[in-house]
């Protein structure tokens, strides 16, 4: 049914779930357009009774007495079930054009296409529990002491880190560790490791990053790390 | 939870295995103080020692010469539960059924454990499994026919990172814990020396069922076979007693907090004004 016929001719018919979508130019001459479905229908045979076609004419405006000729017509010759319109393609201003993005970029729309990378787990995580992430590894609740979080990307832990966090495996220094009580036994970042973090005052945020080779803790809210960037940015 | 399940069938008793993870913190003790509250409070009750090949808690209660039969033996169908369990000297309602010393823990599956408790609810109210240390077979076999869970850890860091080893397994077993914080020192805990039992809970996160401080007792009972639990001056004794009562159904009953004992003549030094 998948078949398309496309020859030179300047009507192409392909075939959909539950019928036909014929692809024609209303502006060409009708008799011209009545041909080509005659040809096409014919190599169709018996399949062409009783199916669904929908006209894909794009904007129909002005043609529609030749779009009503053609429902007639075919539903009379070839004994068609019904003849639908196509709905009209969206106008250019909805069209998203990603070559356009160094320009202007559209705030609402530009990370649609981007699918989420982040594994999101609620919940205590254990002392002996191991939670490997491809990418960004959320956790919404404590992480105990004895516990491992493993993440390609960043760390982010809404509740106290006590365990072992490695982000940014194997080599993304960029990455970073960010709990609301930070006291770690052990953090890697990339391939940089830092033991013996000393605790700060309960639920401060802190995060973790990489600054010339050393791992440095700081509090998230004073450095707001993130709010030099001009632009939302996925990471 | 076998709460809801116990009302539903009120003939069957409650499996509760009494957990740790690390060794030495108090489950033996724990198990036949709790078995001998339970017991004084009308309840038919069986304590199991799931240590083969490291008995004790025949010891504790000063059982030890009477054992014929054990737990691998009514496992097995060797013999009959009757025989295998002994009946405690002092406290009635209370049976013991002992380890293997000869064994180890392979000699036992889930399985048999399961089958054999099947057997032991017809005939008890509670049978308190006493688990192993460890995370191995002792405690697969042990945790298998159990409804519910005590998990029994000291204001020790090292145990409460076993304790929540447990704890995760006990979950991905369907089985919610409760927690009983052992040997606490409430003169440690004011100096900031100990982890306070609101550390515990906080990292543990579980409900807890009673909080028992360190007691000279626990050794004089554990020598003697005299269980903790008949003895009045004990405050460990007293501690499981109430644990005890919680576990049977008085869940509002308060639970009470371990204080510093002070003398009279300091007690009588803070009301005039001096010392601290």
């Amino acid at each position: 049914m998948d078949a398309q016929i496309q020859d030179k001719s300047q009507i192409r018919l392909k075939g959909v779930r539950d019928g036909f979508w014929v692809t024609l130019d209303p502006s060409l001459p009708v008799n011209y357009i009545q041909e080509e479905l005659t040809r096409i229908f014919n190599q169709l045979q018996h399949l062409a009774s009783n199916s669904r076609v929908t006209l894909d004419v794009g904007d129909s405006e002005g043609y529609e007495s030749v779009i009503e000729m053609l429902r007639a017509f075919l539903k009379s010759k070839f004994n068609v079930a019904s003849v639908n319109i196509a709905p009209a393609p969206p106008s250019p201003k909805e069209v998203f054009i990603p070559g356009d993005k160094s320009r202007k970029m559209d705030v609402s729309s530009f990370w649609r296409q981007h699918n989420t990378d982040a594994l999101v787990i609620a919940g205590r995580v254990r002392s002996g529990q191991k939670i490997t992430a491809q990418k960004h590894l959320v956790i919404l609740g404590d992480v105990n002491p004895g516990s491992e979080l493993i993440a390609g990307g960043d760390i982010l832990i809404v509740g106290t880190l006590g365990g072992t966090a490695l982000a940014g495996q194997p080599d993304n220094e960029a990455a970073i560790i960010l709990a609301v009580g930070f006291k770690p036994i052990q953090i890697q970042i990339g391939g940089v490791i830092a033991v013996g973090l000393s605790a700060a005052p309960k639920h401060t945020i802190e995060f973790a990053h990489v600054e010339h080779g050393d791992i440095v803790v700081e509090d998230y809210i004073k450095t707001n790390p993130f709010g030099r960037l001009t632009w939302p940015e996925v990471r | 939870m076998a709460g809801s399940a116990l009302k539903r069938c009120p003939l069957e008793g409650r499996v509760i295995v009494i957990t740790s993870g690390k060794g030495g913190v108090g489950k033996t003790t724990a198990t036949a103080s709790i078995g001998a509250a339970l017991a004084l409070e009308g309840k038919q009750v069986a304590v199991v020692d799931m240590d083969i090949g490291l008995r004790n808690l025949d010891v504790v209660m000063g059982l030890e010469n009477r054992i014929v039969f054990n737990v691998v033996d009514a496992a097995k169908g060797k013999c009959k539960i009757k025989q295998a369990a002994i009946k405690d000297r002092r406290i009635e309602n209370l049976y013991l059924i002992p380890a293997s010393q000869s064994d180890n823990k392979d000699i036992l599956t889930p399985e048999a454990m399961v089958r054999l408790c099947k057997e032991l609810r017809k005939e008890f109210d509670y049978i308190l499994l006493d688990c192993p240390a460890g995370i191995e077979r002792g405690f697969e076999n042990s945790v298998a026919p159990a409804d519910e869970a005590v998990v029994i850890c000291t204001p020790e860091v090292s145990s409460v990172r076993d304790a929540d080893r447990v704890i995760g397994l006990l979950y991905a077993r369907s089985i919610t814990p409760r927690l009983i914080v052992n040997r606490i020192v409430p003169e440690m805990v004011e100096n900031g020396d100990m982890l306070s039992h609101e550390d515990v809970v906080e990292v543990l996160s579980v409900e807890l069922l009673g909080l028992v401080q360190l007691d000279n007792q626990v050794v004089i009972s554990t020598n003697t076979g005299v269980p903790l639990v008949l003895q009045k001056d004990s405050e460990a004794g007293q501690a499981f007693r109430r644990i005890a009562q919680r576990l049977d159904g008085q869940e509002d009953l308060p639970i009470e907090i371990p204080q510093t004992q002070k003398s009279f003549w300091k007690k009588l030094g803070i009301i005039i004004g001096i010392g601290k």
